[in-house]
């Protein structure tokens, strides 16, 4: 097999785009568990609606991206919003299993709810963009996949701002690294553990939105990534939100060389290998665990 | 000294369905310092905690400025001056000094924190060394004066000290025993529970003795200091407590 240089860069540009969008779940799905200690497996499932949501905003918005995406992002929010209110708040801190029978339940009512009212049928989602890229060469980059990997790294930088800088993000971090502590200056969890699901719901609602341009709009397409984004939070050290992008865009990379060298299957196999492989070797992840550190 | 910071009637409280502390009653006189004695697993911890609000309140009541706090939230308490810090490494780790700083500001008015953080800063000079190292990395007598710092931020009027000696070095347990002195002097109550019961009824003007989860003996520290019960107990060789 010989390797074709343009070919690689292509799959390597395609793979970084495809790890931001990964990095955007696995990082809400850190947020959400190093605040409520929860593991919610109804987040692909925003990224899910968030899709739906650009999908159905783009043609009454005149196929406008941005717009349709403040759209989709404020609809995953209230989803968001809706899920901690009536099933996450009632959870006592120390009922993970409910937790998980409570997510996973509501995955499954979401997506067969979605399957109910819009089919199953795959969509395909135009933009004002179309099929249009750069070209530099011979190799050829879609706009909607230039921009969904810039909207995620713009926010990342967001991310970082307001966990680092503000009292509202520091208090996310503050609970995740001592709970009595956070008690102890007279932060409210509950407040603090909504916001992180809204704000999570939103990352979410950010990477459907992006993605949806760039695969095809389906009730299921969020249905493996939840377990993806699972293995990218623990190979990059279980609250370590640094070490989940880094995983997230080296999945990217590596599910696009190993699905443009050999056969798909190995491409959706890889990120489970490579867990296993980590969890052994380091089972704190590849990189430093900790209290959601951001820096 | 005769006015009053905090009075509990008959508190009952603990965990889940397990009452610890049964029918707890005291009074705490302002800017005074009242120290907690009791054995290991007494309960001492869960009145403080009872105080603060962050366990189960069964009965009773928490009378703090003439206002009954029982049914509140932690929060709430502190923003009425009640302040807590708990035993063990209560800090954010992975946050530098000043970032700990700030979240202790949490509960105060985003114009007030720069002013909070300079005046606790300036009688904690230690903090400022370390300021941009993380909690973590501090020594265990640097946190135990920085999670001090952080609750005094807010200027509670009462401070609830659980065990803050623990584990440090002869010589940082009196600097902590001097800092809780300077803290009351500013008039800030202060009901603190010791495992260097010796020291802790040196600096305390009362002492409250708990055995059990009850009330067992309260008085001036000078006296409890000279009961002969509390000698064999608690200030003997042996410091193996008789739970009698
Ligand atoms: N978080 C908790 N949940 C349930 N029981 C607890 C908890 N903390 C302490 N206890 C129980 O309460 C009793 C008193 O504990 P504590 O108040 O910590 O004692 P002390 O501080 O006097 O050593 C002990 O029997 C302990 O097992
Ligand atoms: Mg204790």
């Amino acid at each position: 097999m010989t390797v074709d240089a343009v070919y690689l860069l292509q799959l390597t540009l395609n793979g970084i785009t495809l790890g931001l969008l990964y990095a955007l779940i696995a990082v809400g799905l850190s947020l959400i568990f190093g605040v409520m200690e929860i593991i919610n497996f109804a987040h692909g499932e925003l990224l899910m609606l968030g899709a739906f949501a650009m999908a159905f905003a783009l043609p009454v918005m005149g196929l406008l991206y941005w717009p349709a995406m403040a759209v989709a992002i404020l609809a995953t929010m209230l989803a968001g919003l809706a899920i901690y209110e009536v099933l996450l708040a009632p959870l006592k801190p120390d009922e993970f299993e409910r937790s998980i029978l409570i997510t996973l339940g509501l995955s499954i009512i979401i997506i067969h709810a979605m399957q109910y009212i819009f089919t199953a049928t795959p969509r395909l989602v135009d933009t004002q963009y179309g099929f249009e890229g750069i070209e530099i060469g011979s190799i050829r980059i879609t706009w909607t996949r230039v921009i969904g990997a810039g909207a995620a790294l713009v926010a990342f930088g967001g991310l970082y701002a307001v966990l680092r800088y503000t009292q509202f993000g520091r208090a996310m971090r503050a609970i995740a690294q001592n709970r009595e502590a956070a008690l102890m200056v007279g932060i409210r969890p509950r407040v603090v553990a909504r916001n992180a699901v809204v704000l999570a719901a939103g990352l979410c609602g950010l990477a459907g939105a992006a993605i949806s341009p760039i695969q095809l709009v389906t009730p299921y397409m969020g249905q493996f990534l939840i377990f993806k984004a699972f293995a990218l939070v623990i190979i990059g050290g279980l609250g370590n939100i640094p070490g989940a992008i880094v995983a997230a865009v080296a999945l990217g990379l590596v599910e696009n060389w190993i699905g443009g060298f050999f056969e798909i299957v190995w491409q959706e196999a890889a990120v489970f290998v490579i867990m296993i492989a980590v969890v052994f070797l380091r089972p704190d992840g590849l990189f430093k665990r900790g209290g959601m550190r951001v820096g | 000294m005769t006015d009053l910071a905090l009075e509990l009637v008959s508190v009952t409280a603990g965990y889940g369905d397990n009452p610890i502390v049964r029918e707890f009653s005291a009074r705490l006189y302002a800017g005074t310092i009242t120290t907690l004695i009791g054995g290991n697993g007494a309960g001492k911890s869960t009145l403080l905690r009872a105080i603060f609000g962050t366990n189960r309140h069964f009965s009773g009541q928490i009378v703090f400025k003439g206002e009954t706090i029982e049914q509140l939230p932690p929060w709430e308490r502190l923003k009425r001056g009640v302040g807590f810090v708990p035993q063990g490494r209560c800090n954010f780790p992975a946050m530098t000094v000043e970032e700990n700083m700030k979240m202790g500001c949490y509960t105060l008015p985003a114009g007030r924190h720069v002013a909070a953080i300079e005046r606790v800063a300036n009688s904690f000079p230690m903090l400022r060394t370390k300021w941009r190292t993380d909690a973590g990395n501090l020594s265990g007598g640097e946190q135990q004066i920085l999670e001090m710092a952080m609750v005094l931020l807010v200027e509670p009027t009462l401070l609830l000290l659980d065990e803050p000696s623990l584990g440090l070095s002869p010589k940082m347990q009196g600097d902590v025993f001097v800092t809780v002195q300077q803290v009351a002097r500013t008039g800030v109550t202060v009901l603190v529970v010791e495992q260097n019961v010796r020291g802790a009824l040196l600096i305390s003007d009362r002492a409250l003795v708990m055995e059990q989860g009850r009330l067992f003996m309260e008085g001036p520290a000078a006296e409890v200091r000279t009961d002969p019960r509390i000698r064999q107990a608690y200030l003997g060789g042996n410091i193996k407590q008789t739970a009698a």
